[in-house]
This record gives C-alpha cells, sequence and structure tokens, in this order.
C-alpha cells in the first residue's frame, strides 16, 4: 500500500549522472586523500593532525585563510546584494546588459584578471593617481601585496556567484509585497528587515556560501597578488605537494581546508534557517 | 648543436625534454637496460643519481673537453660536469635607478618595498640567504653557507624592502619592467638578458662580491646503449666552439675555461655551491622564511 511513497521518484534518476560524475572525480580522491592524512608507518594515526596544529605558525595560516575568505565574501555582499536587487527589478534591455556586464568578466582567465589587477593597483597606477588626487592619500600607498589587494582583486573574480544566486531568489519574490508593506504603514526600514531580507535570505546564504568556499580555497589568486610571503591553507597544501612532495603533509591541509569550510557553512545555514511559527 | 652533432656522426639524436627528477625515475626504472646514453639533470637530482650507482664517470680520455672545463665543474669523482653557467645577479630597472654594485644595496631603506625576491622554492631564492650570511658574518662563502642563523638574521634587516616574492618568474619582470620594482635581487642571466635583449629597460648586474650558477648537470647514463656517441656528445657540448655559440645565445657563462667570457664579466666571481648542503635543508629553510620573513 505505501509502495508509492517508499518508491524513489524516477525524476530523481536524472541526478546520477552528475552523482556519478562527483563520486569519481571527487568524494574517491578526496577519501583517498583524507585516508592518506591518517596513515602512518605502523598503522593509523593522527600524528600529522598533531604535529599541524601544534605549530603556531599553521593556526597563523588558519587565521589567514579565514580572514581573507570573510572579507571577500562580506565585500562581494556589500556590493552584491544591491546590484541583485537592481538586476532583479530591472527590465528588457537594460537587465540584458547588467547580466551580461556579470556574467561576461567570468570568462576572463583568472591570470589575467591579476595581471590587470597589478596595472590598476601599482603605485603609479590610476587607484592611487584617483586617491592622491581627491586627497585621500598624500601620497601613493602600496596595495599590491597586501591583504586589502588580496581581498579586492578576490572579490572582482567571485563577485558574479554572488550576485546570481541572490537575483535566482529576489526574482520569485512578488513585488507587490513591498507596497502592500507600504499600505498598511510599515516604514522603509521595517520593509526592509521584515520583509526584503529575510525572503532574500536563501539567496544571501546560498551566494555567500559559494564565495567564502572559493575565496577559502582560492590558489592562483593569492599565489599572484600577495605572493610567497603570504600562506593560506590552499597555497600550503600546493606547496607540500608540488614543491615538498609531502604528501601526507598536503592531505592534512587539504583536510583541515574542507572541514573548516564544512564547518563553517553548515554552521551559518543552520543560524539562517526559516525561523518556523506564525 | 644537435643538428651539428647529427650531421657529423650521421646518427638520429633523440631527445625527452623532460624534468630532472622525472629524469631521475626513467633511470632508476630502467637500471640494467637503459635507453638513455645522457641525461641533463639539476645538481642536487645528480647527487641522487650517483648515489644509486646509475652514472658512468666523465674522464678525459673519453671526453677530452672535460679537461678544458674550469675548475669546481667537475663534481664527485667526475659523475657529471656543467655544461653551462647561468649566472645569478641583482635586475633593475635602468629608469629608476644607477646600477647596484654590491648585494648590500638591495638592503638600502631608499629602495622601501621596490625589491622582489625570488621564493625559497626556487633555486635562485636559495642564493639569497647564501649571500645574506655572508654580508652579515664575512666568512668564506662555502662556510657562509651552512650559517643559516646569520642568514635569516641579515635577510630580516631587508623585509621592508621586499615588495613581494615570487614562485613565478614572469610576474616578477613585469613589475620590474612597469617599475614598481626596481630590482629583482636573484635574477637569472638567462632569463633577465633575454628580456633585456627583447627590448626591456632592465639590466642585469654581478655585483662585486660574486655570485652562484643555476644548476646544469650533464651525465653519461652507465650502462646506456650508445656509450661512445653519448661520450662524443658530451665533448662536443663541452668543445670551444659550441660553449661560445651556446653560452653566447642562452646569456650563460661558458665552463670551458678557453672561451672567454662574455663582456665585463671576465672578473666575475662564481663561487660554488653545496647542493647536498641544500637538498637536505631546504624543507627546514622553507619553513623558517614562512615563520620569520613573512607578511
Amino acid at each position: 500500500m505505501n509502495a508509492s511513497s517508499s518508491r524513489v521518484d524516477p525524476v530523481a534518476l536524472l541526478a546520477a549522472p552528475a552523482i556519478l560524475y562527483m563520486l569519481v572525480v571527487f568524494a574517491l580522491p578526496m577519501s583517498v586523500l583524507v585516508i592518506r592524512s591518517f596513515s602512518g608507518s605502523s598503522g593509523p594515526t593522527i600524528e600529522a593532525y598533531t604535529s599541524f596544529l601544534g605549530d603556531a605558525f599553521n593556526w597563523r595560516v588558519i587565521g589567514n585563510t579565514l580572514r581573507i575568505a570573510f572579507f571577500t565574501s562580506l565585500v562581494c555582499l556589500l556590493i552584491g546584494y544591491p546590484t541583485a536587487v537592481a538586476l532583479a527589478r530591472s527590465k528588457g534591455a537594460v537587465q540584458a546588459l547588467l547580466l551580461v556586464a556579470i556574467i561576461l568578466p567570468l570568462s576572463v582567465g583568472v591570470v589575467v584578471k591579476t595581471f590587470a589587477w597589478q596595472i590598476v593597483l601599482r603605485r603609479d597606477g590610476i587607484v592611487a593617481a584617483f586617491l592622491v588626487a581627491t586627497g585621500v592619500w598624500d601620497e601613493p600607498q602600496l596595495l599590491l601585496f597586501t591583504e586589502t589587494g588580496l581581498v579586492l582583486g578576490a572579490a572582482n573574480v567571485f563577485l558574479p556567484f554572488m550576485i546570481l544566486p541572490i537575483y535566482s531568489v529576489l526574482k520569485l519574490i512578488n513585488p507587490n509585497l513591498q507596497d502592500a508593506a507600504a499600505t498598511l504603514g510599515a516604514s522603509p526600514a521595517q520593509r526592509f528587515f521584515r520583509i526584503a531580507l529575510p525572503l532574500a535570505t536563501p539567496g544571501l546564504f546560498s551566494g555567500t556560501s559559494i564565495v567564502f568556499s572559493l575565496a577559502a580555497s582560492m590558489y592562483v589568486i593569492p599565489s599572484l597578488l600577495i605572493g610567497d610571503r603570504f600562506q593560506t591553507l590552499a597555497t600550503l597544501t600546493g606547496r607540500a605537494f608540488l614543491l615538498m612532495r609531502d604528501e601526507r603533509l598536503g592531505s592534512t591541509t587539504a583536510t583541515v581546508l574542507l572541514v573548516l569550510s564544512i564547518l563553517i557553512v553548515t554552521v551559518s545555514a543552520w543560524a539562517v534557517r526559516p525561523k518556523g511559527g506564525r | 648543436m644537435i643538428p651539428a652533432f647529427e650531421k657529423k656522426h650521421n646518427v638520429k639524436v633523440v631527445f625527452e625534454g623532460t624534468r630532472s627528477l622525472v629524469n631521475l625515475e626513467k633511470l632508476q626504472k630502467n637500471k640494467g637496460q637503459q635507453y638513455l646514453s645522457v641525461v641533463q639533470m639539476d645538481d642536487p637530482v645528480m647527487i641522487l643519481a650517483v648515489r644509486e650507482g646509475l652514472l658512468d664517470p666523465i674522464t678525459a680520455a673519453k671526453v677530452p673537453n672535460s679537461a678544458s672545463l674550469k675548475p669546481g665543474l667537475t663534481h664527485m669523482d667526475s659523475m657529471w660536469v656543467n655544461y653551462l653557467q647561468p649566472w645569478v645577479g641583482i635586475a633593475y630597472n635602468t629608469d629608476k635607478m644607477q646600477p647596484p654594485t654590491s648585494w648590500s644595496d638591495v638592503y638600502d631603506a631608499k629602495y622601501k618595498s621596490r625589491v622582489i625576491l625570488p621564493s625559497l622554492q626556487n633555486t635562485e631564492g636559495v642564493m639569497n640567504l647564501f649571500m645574506a650570511s655572508f654580508l652579515k658574518t664575512g666568512k668564506s662563502m662555502s662556510e657562509a653557507q651552512k650559517d643559516m642563523d646569520s642568514a635569516f638574521a641579515k635577510m630580516k634587516d631587508m623585509k621592508p624592502n621586499v615588495l613581494m616574492s615570487y614562485t613565478q618568474e614572469g610576474q616578477a619582470y613585469n613589475l620590474l619592467e612597469q617599475g614598481e620594482a626596481y630590482m629583482v635581487c636573484g635574477a637569472i642571466s638567462t632569463i633577465a638578458l633575454a628580456r633585456k635583449a627583447a627590448g626591456a629597460p632592465i639590466e642585469l648586474a654581478a655585483p662585486k662580491e660574486g655570485t652562484f650558477s643555476m644548476p646544469s648537470g650533464i651525465a653519461l647514463v652507465k650502462g646506456g646503449p650508445m656509450p661512445e656517441l653519448a661520450a662524443a656528445y658530451l665533448d662536443m657540448l663541452l668543445s670551444p666552439e659550441i660553449q661560445a655559440k651556446v653560452s653566447a645565445a642562452t646569456f650563460a657563462l661558458p665552463t670551458n675555461a678557453t672561451v672567454p667570457a662574455p663582456a665585463g664579466l671576465a672578473s666575475l666571481t662564481v663561487h660554488p655551491v653545496d647542493w647536498a648542503n641544500v637538498s637536505e635543508n631546504r624543507a627546514a629553510w622553507v619553513a623558517r622564511w614562512d615563520r620569520e620573513l613573512s607578511l
């Protein structure tokens, strides 16, 4: 009798190719990596983790990774949310133009972008010239190879991944809700915090999770925008495999990064979960 | 070089352009049935190959021109030789500054945030440590290479001047040529002088303390299929004519003592690097660099 409810919806099978693909190219190698990080000369051990976490420098690296990912997400959120609102409200040619402006930069490689940033951000570049001309700076300051430069560059690359998820949620919201609330006497602030923001939360959350994960694991952008003197978990992983040929260290740093990202994304998903009730 | 050799001996040279560690793997896997006769690898990798008995000594009987090599370029009982010396100097932007004359110029406060260093992942980066130790202690260059405490102490003084440290040299030369950086400290002649020849406003200075050269080893494979031709190949590569041509084309120093050095470099001292020391300690140096010299 319950056969129909226990049977798998055949539509779910459409996800099978993707699941199979991810199993082979992601889950499998990732498990090998995790297992390797726990393997010692005489059986399983957590020695790699105790020695990694017992080193104060590695905590600095973890701090670097999370701080950069946090500020990159914040910048993307502050710029991306208003953009997504404008995009959802716009129509016709304007909307098409906005979408192209957001998506087209994705087709420019990260390496090209970071080289462009180098030209813009250098001490005789246009940003410095503008800030000196407007009196914000007395003399050109260093922007390249600083954390600020890294965050600005990373936010530039990842911005579309913030805007698009927010936009896809916003365009489903009935625009009349705002007017209805206004008719009922809600102030602009009330309308924003009680209606617009809660309804946009799923989009804000997925955008932020995507950008945070991308920024926490980026490798090419920090190596080009801040260089070898600033290590993150991802650059440390790359170096362990490519230079030191220390597979256990690389597996350990990769696992630490994976666990941290999952932890942060799940905890924030729980924090912004739809509040039940009336 | 290869076409000339093929013509002279009426043979075909099969060239496999792989990295040092890959070459070592090929030799290890085919021990007893080698298919390669000659191998080029970085000096630190050569040490490993010698330890595993994969190489044949290069004697003056087999390779007459090896007798004309400069001193110090024949290693571990003639198991391998250096066929070129890409030397390391200070590349600087000629529009922005006067030529540096000493490795200590890089420490001058007027170059705040204008100096680019190679990372320690890059072999030319390791040489900065040796030079820092030498500047700090005044010890002999071979002793200075072992005194890393002094090296790191000295390098800390350079921190305010360091704009960035690169792993990809292309970016470093970009910044140098744009004038955002004034110097790349630890620049390889084969790269810097090729950029200059292409019209970039840069020059490579050979500081008065002398310099080091990048690894460039060539060796005979033990049990290789063509031992006579292999020896003839090495002999030709080390011959004065080929040395003059190849060193001019690659902006490296010749290793045959009878070939004159490029103009202005006759008095440049090239200090030997203790590669065994580098291989053994590099990981520890990288770890220390992270902790003491990072942002």
